[in-house]
């Protein structure tokens, strides 16, 4: 028998409102999903969450789970139950069932989280890895990746950045990585901020640190190893032991789907409210509004001009900056 | 309820069983779980345990534990010398042993690298959804979600033993080596897209050295520079190893810039990079016995059939009929 030549099990073409499909084979228990081109198409992620929305409601023999990326979804499947062909047909027919993208309404919560900007934590993370890793990393100039993050995009200041910052809501588009952690998206295009990541990686960061990599936002759910530049510390987003009547349901904040806004604050006023959150007096504003694609899409035509001429200059910023 | 105490824990030792905790790849947990998870359900099977319970992984040895109750004890995995109270304890094999007996574990010369100890009545730590395995990355599970460190008690539940010495046969063992052969199969991003038909072949044929920063989140191999399919990976980053970030199945060969990784039960779900080739479920357990600095590895490329048919193959070598008598 003669081993597969290519890794792709099948293609479909864009049409009817959806992008084009490739099904991709991931071992013998998982298939991978890429949905469109690789670019930072927030719509690609919507249509992921709708797929993945539709597979759980009708789901087929033998599927174990699904998990959904940026623009793709790995489903993990018990090969003696059902084959890879017939998972494609199943996926195949629930692709075509679903309405064009710009129809789609997706469940999703607004959560508002306070952050204080260039807090002592990421500081420290940025001092200890200068002192331990690497000294010369032009991404921590200054002991901080701030004024990196400044630089790279061409804004004239911080705050300037922290402004880009507290302008949007951040689409979460998957969790991953590590428990817990939400990889978000600026849902308004002119806010679009974007750092490489550190080279090498950090072996340190706070619980509840914020970072940037690539266009992508993370708030680390606990202290760990790292690769995206610090910039602020929020609250936590993950507790298994449940301290907060937030995660009482699910140590997980943080869903696909979720948008989160920031709120400026201190960096004592968030370390009180850090104790609040332990100490199950801290109440997390959370509000249920699903979200209108189409809206978002009319949005987007219409500032479409503006996101570009900052895009062009951020470009300009970047193929100056020293990359890490 | 008995229970047994860590005297020294070696370089890492953790409470594991053999599946781990998979389906929560959305809420980004990798199943974690043994290592070598064939290695447990064997020592399990030895010492009458259900084959999915909760045992001790080791990692390269200099390890040893005392009893506090009697139980039935067997050690499966890396080739190296184990004691039960100064007497030797063969390999693959299951004996009895009272309170106060110390199991002790000398630092394996290899071929493999880690040892499974499963004592009868299993490691009755809590669970946690649905498993009592130890997520390192994660710091969750097992015992109190952290490796052991000496002083360390553990709680073992009531066994139902009979007490029986019993080995399995040399011929339900798996051939443990320094060269080892992984079945994988091609991708998910591999050619035509990702790689060329060059780069395949040469990841086909190429012997790859192990490298020492290995553990349960990845085993790395060493750097290589492909062709790549594509000049770079766009608005994903400038290497063409970037991707915008996707989920990662396990056992996933993710190449890291030039660095290929096979990501372990405690890796990261989700990552920018691209994963050339994924080993198959059969094959696995192959992962927990590489052994940084020295091991080499070529991969074998399968198809869904073979790989099924592999995985079928292992499991059907651990029953209860295919135990012998030890002497």
């Amino acid at each position: 028998m003669s081993a597969t030549p290519s890794s792709v099990l099948e293609r479909a073409q864009a049409a009817g409102g959806h992008p084009a499909i490739t099904y991709r084979q991931a071992g013998d228990r998982s298939l991978l999903i890429e949905y469109g081109e690789m670019e930072l198409d927030l719509t690609l992620n919507f249509f992921v969450l709708a797929v993945d929305a539709a597979l759980s409601e009708r789901p087929v023999d033998g599927l174990l789970e699904s998990a959904p990326g940026f623009r793709s979804m790995l489903v993990r499947y018990d090969p003696r139950v059902v084959s890879p062909a017939e998972l494609v047909e199943h996926l195949a027919r629930l692709h075509d069932s679903l309405p064009a993208e710009q129809e789609i309404e997706i469940p999703s919560r607004v959560i508002e989280l306070p952050i204080a900007f260039d807090d002592s934590q990421s500081r420290a993370a940025v001092e200890r890895y200068i002192r331990s890793i690497r000294k010369d990393a032009p991404n921590c100039e200054g002991a901080n990746n701030i004024d990196y993050i400044v630089r790279y995009n061409g804004f004239n200041d911080r705050e300037e950045f922290y402004a880009a910052v507290l302008a949007t809501e951040h689409w979460t588009g998957f969790i991953g990585f590590f428990p817990g952690l939400p990889f978000m998206f600026p849902v308004d295009p002119r806010h679009t901020v974007v750092a490489p990541k550190y080279n090498p990686t950090r072996t340190w960061t706070a619980e509840g640190a914020v970072g940037l990599g690539g266009p992508c936002y993370a708030i680390y759910p606990v202290e760990s190893a790292g690769g995206y530049q610090l910039f602020g510390r929020s609250l936590p987003v993950y507790d298994l032991q449940a301290r907060n009547e937030v995660f009482r349901e699910n140590p997980l904040l943080l869903r696909p789907g979720d948008r989160v806004r920031f709120r400026r604050t201190t960096e004592e006023e968030l370390l009180s409210a850090f104790e609040d959150v332990r100490a199950d007096r801290y109440r997390y504003r959370i509000e249920e509004h699903a979200f209108d694609v189409g809206a978002y899409l009319e949005l987007r035509e219409q500032v479409r001009e503006e996101a570009d001429e900052r895009r062009r200059r951020r470009e300009e910023a970047s193929a100056e900056a020293e990359i890490p | 309820m008995s229970g047994l105490e860590i005297l020294e824990p070696g370089i890492q030792a953790t409470v594991q069983d053999p599946t781990g905790r998979p389906g929560m790849l959305r809420q980004g947990f990798f199943p974690s779980g043994a290592m070598d998870y064939f290695a447990l359900q064997a020592a399990n099977l030895l010492v009458g345990n259900p084959r999915e319970a909760a045992g001790i992984e080791v990692t390269l040895g200099g390890f040893a534990m005392r009893l506090q109750g009697d139980a039935t004890i067997a050690v499966c995995g890396a080739e190296g010398q184990v004691t039960l109270d100064g007497e030797p304890l063969p390999p693959w094999s299951s004996r009895r042993a009272g309170a106060g007996a110390e199991l002790r574990i000398a630092i394996s010369p290899g071929p493999g690298f880690r040892f499974y100890v499963a004592v009868s009545g299993a490691i009755d730590v809590p669970e946690l959804f649905g498993s009592r395995a130890t997520y390192t990355m994660g710091g969750l599970g097992g015992y109190q979600g952290r490796a052991l460190t000496a002083g360390d008690e553990l709680p073992v539940g009531t066994g139902a033993s009979d007490g029986r010495a019993r080995r399995l046969p040399d011929a339900a063992r798996p051939a443990y080596g320094r060269e080892w052969e992984i079945e994988v199969m091609r991708g998910p991003q591999a050619t035509p897209d990702y790689l060329t038909e060059r780069d395949m072949e040469e990841f086909l044929s190429r012997s790859w050295a192990v490298d020492r920063n290995s553990d349960r989140t990845g085993v790395r191999l060493e750097s290589h520079r492909f062709e790549w399919a594509r000049k770079s990976g766009g608005v994903a980053g400038g290497h063409p190893s970037n991707i915008l970030d996707n989920p990662y199945p396990v056992g996933a060969v993710n190449i890291n810039g030039d660095l290929p990784v096979l990501l372990g039960p405690d890796g990261p779900t989700a990552g920018g990079f691209i994963v050339a080739a994924t080993v198959v479920r059969g094959a696995l357990w192959k992962l927990g016995q590489l052994r940084p600095i020295g091991d080499h590895v070529r991969f074998r490329e399968v198809t869904l059939e073979e790989s099924i048919a592999l995985e079928r193959e292992l499991s059907a070598r651990l029953t209860d009929d295919a135990l012998e008598p030890a002497g």
